[in-house]
């Protein structure tokens, strides 16, 4: 992973809105180095900005959303400073792709499969429409659609939700992208599905020499998927690492909340932990750690100074003022220690 | 397709026949004075009963039924004894038909070109400038009676463009005028539900996907929103149009149109029971063709109406 290079670099994105007359701040100054063939999962709560993080490196915002500052570097050009339609086209598709959350929704529902994903090849490989529907068929048969040829002049309302997925994970690597974002991929899907979606996902990536990004709130996708992982929170990246570095050695209070929720540390009987309070209001400036009024340990300094990242190994850091050396000595939750020993005997094992 | 289409048209048919032979029994229920005119007063018993006889009105009600199912399947509406006595009822509608068709069918198209286009626009430019103007456009013609409008579009704009007040066939000048108020209502209505399908569409996650995968935004508009769109609205284009043969009791009235336009009430006040007949079962089959038009285009734009497969369950 260290010598891989790096093909998309955010740094100090902030990224706000304007709703009901007042402005919010959704990401603030997150920044990101993405590796060449590497598969990041993004985690955090709902609101936590992952998916608006990555909408920005694709220029899909809503209407009232902007960047207000920071960079996205791809290919040597800043797309934090794209505005117009002509430069985005160049990104969309091509580029970066995305697949989308809800299969259900996300195709047009006038429109034969095949054509919906031919317009993608259309679009970016100006293959003629003989050609066009050679590579199509092509697509779909490597989504793991049976019978491409029949399925082709099908209408989206006679794939289950599953091959759905499928027909918008081919529109997505129609044109061989270099980046594939998963915006939440398995969430609408139901359980039996969803290992079926991440393993086509998982062999498209070798496949097709993708990047992958996954957003979800699912660490078990995570595990099953990932490479690293970036916890967010409050719209900003609080901790970065490699899976195992992040699930065995997490750093971020946040981090150890979290991942103190999971439902296996749950026992019977007993209500399953939750994380109290609820998420800063983003309308408001955030002041210090965003977590720490939701943190029963938290610092004096955290209500007052944004830690910046501090370093636990060359491939992992977190935001918190827990990891700066004049700092106290806090001890992560004991369900924390507890987890670490689920997983180790299943390392042994 | 071709088996939902047979389908849909056999129940068509059936519920044609249902309203015929309800329309039947009702007008048995009217007075009879309805079939004499003036005359009716100078008459005694038995020369009505004679006359009643003659029209066949004493007959067993079967025999009644059957024949009154023979002369309409052989195109025949009877005779008008009111309205214009002993004239044949086909002949008084072919006079007034045109008229009313005429303007109908203009006032469709313009309210379909132009309330389609505002629509979009207002869609487009959601919140501002356009939308606004079109809203208040909108509200205005629901808000204040239609009648209020065409008065003043007949009293102001004949005397700013210098036009005959009134209409004369022979003056293609007086024909525009009524055509362009009756578009007035259509553009409004065209024009909300053009917006607010069109919004319902832009707000789906295919949008988003469309352009992710790289469309651009004219491309979505014209290729996934403004079909997908359209469609909700093409079920009711059929009866709209075919409806314009009923005319405008409004318009006609008010520029003085020989059209179809309160025919209907004029015949039921003066109880010309044959023209009501007549009429009622007209507007009922343009009803009952216009939904049977409708589900057909309907199920052309939408694949996911297929009826033949399942029969419906869904």
């Amino acid at each position: 992973m260290e010598e891989s290079k790096v093909i998309l670099s955010v740094n100090d994105l902030v990224v706000k809105f304007k709703l009901r007359g007042k402005i919010l701040t959704a990401i603030r100054e997150a920044s990101l180095d993405l590796y060449e063939g590497e598969s990041l999962a993004i985690v955090g709560e709902s609101g936590s900005g992952k998916s608006v993080f990555t909408k920005t490196f694709m220029g899909l915002l809503d209407g009232n959303g902007w960047v207000d500052s920071g960079s996205i570097m791809f290919e040597g050009q800043d797309l934090a400073k794209y505005k117009t339609e002509d430069d985005w086209i160049k990104i969309r598709g091509k580029k970066i792709a995305m697949v989308f959350q809800d299969p259900m929704t996300s195709l047009n529902p006038l429109k034969t499969i095949g054509k919906q994903v031919q317009e993608a090849v259309e679009l970016h490989q100006g293959l003629r429409k003989d050609e066009a529907k050679k590579a199509v068929l092509e697509i779909l048969s490597d989504v793991g659609i049976s019978d491409p040829e029949r399925r082709y002049k099908q209408y989206p309302h006679e794939f289950s939700g599953g091959m759905r997925q499928r027909v918008v994970i081919a529109i997505a690597v129609a044109c061989k992208p270099r980046i594939l974002i998963c915006d939440e991929p398995t969430t609408a899907l139901d359980v039996t599905i969803q290992a079926q979606i991440l393993n086509l996902l998982k062999s498209l990536k070798e496949k097709y020499n993708l990047t992958t990004i996954y957003i979800t709130h699912d660490l078990g996708v995570v595990a099953n998927v990932a490479d690293r992982i970036a916890v967010m929170y409050a719209g900003d990246i609080i901790e970065i690492g490699k899976c195992e570095e992040v699930f065995y050695n997490p750093q971020h209070p946040y981090t150890w909340a979290l991942l103190s929720s999971l439902p296996q540390l749950g026992v019977k009987g007993k209500p399953l932990n939750s994380i109290k309070g609820t998420p800063p209001n983003l309308f408001y400036e955030i002041k210090g750690d965003a977590f720490a009024p939701r943190n029963p340990k938290a610092l004096k300094i955290d209500f007052v100074k944004k830690p910046p990242y501090f370093s636990v190994s060359p491939t992992h850091k977190a935001k918190t003022w827990l990891l700066d050396p004049r700092a106290p000595k806090v001890e992560p939750p004991e369900s924390i220690a507890i987890l670490r020993k689920q997983w180790g005997l299943n390392d042994n094992a | 397709m071709l088996k939902y289409s047979l389908k849909r048209l056999g129940q068509s048919l059936i519920t044609l026949f249902i309203i015929v032979t309800v329309v039947f029994l009702l007008m048995r229920l009217m007075p009879e004075e309805g079939y004499f005119g003036q005359a009716y007063e100078k008459l005694d018993e038995a020369q009505r009963e004679a006359i009643l006889a003659g029209m066949g009105l004493r007959d067993p009600i079967h025999i009644q039924l059957l024949n009154f199912y023979k002369s309409i399947l052989s195109g025949d509406l009877g005779v008008s004894n009111i309205y214009r006595p002993k004239v044949p009822i086909a002949e008084i509608l072919k006079s007034k038909i045109p008229y009313s068709l005429y303007f109908g069918l203009t006032a469709v198209a313009i309210s379909l070109v132009f309330g389609v286009s505002l629509g979009i626009l207002m869609a487009r430019s959601k919140s501002k400038f356009w939308d606004k103007l079109g809203t208040c456009y909108i509200v205005f013609i629901n808000a204040v009676p239609a009648a209020v409008y065409y008065l003043f579009i007949q009293l102001y704009l004949t005397g700013i463009f210098n036009v005959p007040m009134l209409f004369k066939a022979d003056d293609p000048r007086t024909w525009i005028l009524p055509a362009i108020s009756m578009s007035l209502g259509g553009t409004a209505s065209y024009a909300m539900w053009m917006r607010r399908y069109m919004v319902d569409e832009l707000n789906k996650d295919y949008v988003k996907l469309a352009r992710a995968k790289g469309l651009r935004n004219k491309a979505i508009m014209v290729k996934h929103v403004f079909r997908n769109a359209f469609v909700p609205m093409a079920q009711y284009l059929p009866s709209t149009i075919l409806y314009t043969i009923a005319g405008s009791i409004y318009i006609e009235s008010l520029y003085s149109i020989p059209g179809m336009g309160g025919l209907l009430v004029d015949v039921i006040q003066r109880q010309d029971n044959t023209v009501v007949q007549a009429l009622v079962l007209i507007y009922s089959s343009i009803g009952i063709v216009g939904l049977f038009l409708g589900d057909i285009l309907m199920a052309l734009f939408d694949p996911r109406i297929n009826l033949n497969k399942k029969g419906g369950a869904r």
